[in-house]
């Protein structure tokens, strides 16, 4: 177990909820022994983050035995925010309880997950809790062949393509798109690098829990981590836009050491203040609406060129009704926009790591997007060694529509310039 | 008031429970029969109630006794503290004292299973010029013998432990949920497993499935060792009450060497009377035959009874 020392700002943006309760720790003594001294810990609280990332605290109380007398685990959650499926913090409580059964010296872990086995306790989403999109959505794509692969993250199914060969040029998309938005930049990137396109949970093929709390900034972060973890992605160049760059920020931020380059693009990471107008526009409308025309919504947004029907009609296919759409219905209130937002003290966190990276940043910019548009100048100043603006004339939020080839010149050109010590490419 | 009972459990159930405060909390019961009638305490145990019992009711008032099956304060009907400090051993048993006395019980049987019999058998001793049968199921009175149910690391000394024991009983409920039915031998309807553990639905209700347990005297240190050693040393003092052992002994708890044990301490006592296809819960198992079983002993050794 590995205790940490949480800042008291971050404390204050969390509730303790109280999961484990015990007033008396008089029954096997020396359990509760072992606890308290393999936490160093008599009275008061250790804390420690699970493999979700949440923050848990165990709080062992002194009622003048000199020794524990009650024991209490908490799990700390957004502040004012419904907390995370139940199968996570059954997880996080096993893992923990796991724990506490190795050090007792009388216990064995074994007997724990035996005993959670036989009483049917499983640390996994619930029967019918998480939505697949039929295959047969997915066929006959205009100017997308690619085979979708998977990754097994969390229990859930995310898809991605793969093209080519090198060091991995790894693409997120954000609200409410899926790797479709990528299909023109794959080609002439895939002739220099392992081009891996994943769709995000919730989205494109991959799989899409139902439930709201299954959703927050904290677990799209966590899944493309796990994903990139799971791939075992090293030297990668990371492309994003939207939410593709708010989630890739903060997993290049934990993990700068598996990334050597950045093309950020219409997107951004706040410290949770007001982010313009235009935001609030499309969050308060997206707010409201209870499902979204996806397809009206492209058409509307791609500005240089017309989206036929049948590409229009690409970005609706992950979505056969509303309730597939949990996760694009809920990605603009996840977008932290005061600073005691669930996710704004995260990305300060994040960005103080940013400031300190030394990698190449490139920042190809639409300069149609009245939502994105205005964020460009905040993300260049977190940046060291960011190439001069780039601007893609007349394109809107969705660049990789309008100008996807364009963008790609750019980058390979940019990419040539700033190779990688050791890279294949 | 007691909490309303739901609509559906009323035909499994008929009897309109009675509460009453004893010590401060609510404890509901069954009061059925002629008020002059003997009456017979029908006592359960770790998670059930009154229901257990359902089985009883109607011969015993036929026979002419007057049956009172209380619900322990943690359980079924009965208030639900969620403080260790209020369902400890000598709080069961202090409770049922005050049901004694309120009631005015006197020349009482004792009728008990798993807790309903050190809990049972515990109040009888502080009443015990008032008692005048016994009639022990699946249970026991004494420290110092730990059978392998209680001994084995699954699952019940893992039930048990520090914080792994509020895992799997508080936030899973394994045993206030899935208890009465997990070891049904008849095999039990839906209808009759909710009627078990619907008193438990509320979050944190069930605080008395994990001080039980907590209770069981397994060692010099645990909760329970002290009263049940009260227990165990006065027991010489029911040596003239009348007493009966029925014993399932196909029961994983208390398997026959713990009616063995009973039949040392108490050896004037009758049987142990096995009965088979039957496991902790014999009442819900083998329910008309044991209350036949009662009756019939209470007629012989009373002299009374029609």
């Amino acid at each position: 177990m590995n205790f940490i020392t949480p800042s008291p700002e971050e404390l204050s943006f969390l509730r303790a909820d109280p999961l484990l309760c015990e007033q008396e720790l008089d029954v096997r003594p020396e359990v509760a022994e072992a606890i308290a001294w393999a936490a160093n810990l008599r009275c008061g609280r250790v804390y420690w983050r699970s493999g979700h990332d949440h923050l848990y605290a165990l709080e062992l109380g002194d009622l003048g035995k000199g020794k524990p007398s009650t024991a209490m685990v908490y799990g700390f959650w957004d502040r004012y925010e419904p907390r995370p499926p139940e199968h996570e913090i059954d997880g996080d409580l096993m893992d923990f309880l796991l724990w506490v059964a190795k050090i007792s010296g009388s216990m064995k872990a074994e007997d724990v997950s035996r005993t959670a086995q036989h009483a049917g306790i499983r640390a996994a989403w619930p029967e019918g809790s998480v939505l697949r999109t039929p295959e047969d959505r997915f066929a006959d794509l205009p100017g997308f062949p690619y085979k979708p692969r998977y990754e097994e993250v969390e229990g859930l199914r995310m898809a991605y393509v793969e093209e080519g060969r090198g060091d991995p040029i790894l693409m997120l998309h954000g609200e409410p798109t899926w790797g479709y938005l990528y299909r023109r930049m794959i080609p002439p990137l895939a002739q220099i690098g392992r081009v891996l396109v994943p769709d995000l949970i919730g989205f494109g093929r991959s799989d899409k829990p139902k439930a709201d709390p299954a959703y927050s900034y904290k677990s799209h972060v966590r899944w493309v981590r796990k994903f990139i973890a799971a791939l075992d992605l090293r030297k990668i160049t990371l492309v994003c836009q939207d939410w593709g760059g708010a989630i890739g920020l903060r997993v290049l931020a934990q993990e700068p050491e598996r990334f050597s380059r950045l093309v950020a693009m219409n997107t951004g990471i706040g410290p949770g203040l007001n982010p313009g107008p235009g935001f609030m526009q499309w969050r308060f409308f997206s707010q409201r609406v209870g499902e979204m025309d996806v397809p009206l919504l492209m058409r509307n947004t791609v500005l240089r060129r017309k989206l036929s029907n049948a590409e229009a009609a690409a970005y609706g296919a992950p979505f056969p009704s509303a309730e597939y759409q949990t996760a694009a219905l809920i990605f603009p209130r996840l977008v932290p926009i005061r600073p005691d937002h669930p996710g704004a003290y995260d990305n300060r966190v994040a960005m103080e790591k940013l400031r300190t990276l030394n990698l190449p940043v490139l920042l190809p910019w639409a300069d149609k997007d009245p939502i994105t548009g205005p964020w460009e100048a905040a993300l260049r100043s977190l940046f060291k060694k960011v190439a001069p603006p780039l601007t893609i004339k007349g394109a809107g939020h969705f660049l990789q529509e309008d100008a996807g080839e364009e963008i790609a010149g750019h980058i390979r050109s940019w990419m040539e310039t700033h190779q990688v010590p050791g890279g294949e490419s | 008031m007691l909490r309303p009972k739901p609509e559906w459990l009323k035909p499994l159930f008929p009897w309109e429970q009675k509460e009453i405060k004893v010590n401060g909390r609510t404890m509901a019961y069954i009061d059925e029969g002629e008020p002059t009638g003997r009456p017979v305490l029908l006592l359960s145990g770790n998670p059930t109630w009154g229901f257990l019992y359902r089985d009883f009711i109607k011969p015993l008032v036929e026979a002419g006794f007057r049956a009172v099956a209380p619900d322990w304060v943690g359980c079924g009907y009965s208030d639900h503290p969620r403080v260790d400090a209020a369902l400890t051993f000598a709080h069961h048993i202090a409770d049922l004292v005050s049901l004694l006395d309120q009631l005015r019980l006197r020349g009482f049987v004792i009728v008990g299973q798993d807790w309903g019999g050190p809990q049972g058998v515990g109040a009888a001793l502080q009443r015990v010029e008032r008692l005048s049968a016994m009639v022990l199921m699946n249970t026991w009175l004494f420290t110092g013998y730990v059978g392998r149910f209680h001994s084995s690391p699954r699952p019940w000394t893992t039930w048990h432990a520090p914080l792994i024991g509020q895992f799997f009983m508080k936030r899973h409920k394994v045993l206030s949920h899935h208890g009465p039915e997990a070891v049904s031998r008849r095999g039990m309807t839906a209808k009759e497993a909710r009627a078990y553990h619907h008193v438990f639905d509320e979050p944190d209700s069930d605080h008395v499935v994990l001080t039980w347990p907590r209770t069981i005297p397994l060692r010099k240190e645990d909760r329970g060792w002290g009263d049940m050693e009260v227990i165990e040393k006065r027991l010489p003092e029911l040596a003239k009450i009348p007493t009966l052992l029925l014993w399932a002994p196909e029961d994983n708890v208390f398997p026959i060497e713990y009616a063995n044990r009973l039949k040392e301490l108490l050896p004037h006592a009758e049987g142990p009377v096995l009965f088979d296809r039957a496991a902790h819960f014999l009442q819900d198992d083998r329910g008309p035959d044991l209350a036949s079983a009662v009756v019939a002993f209470l007629r012989r050794s009373l002299k009374e009874g029609k």
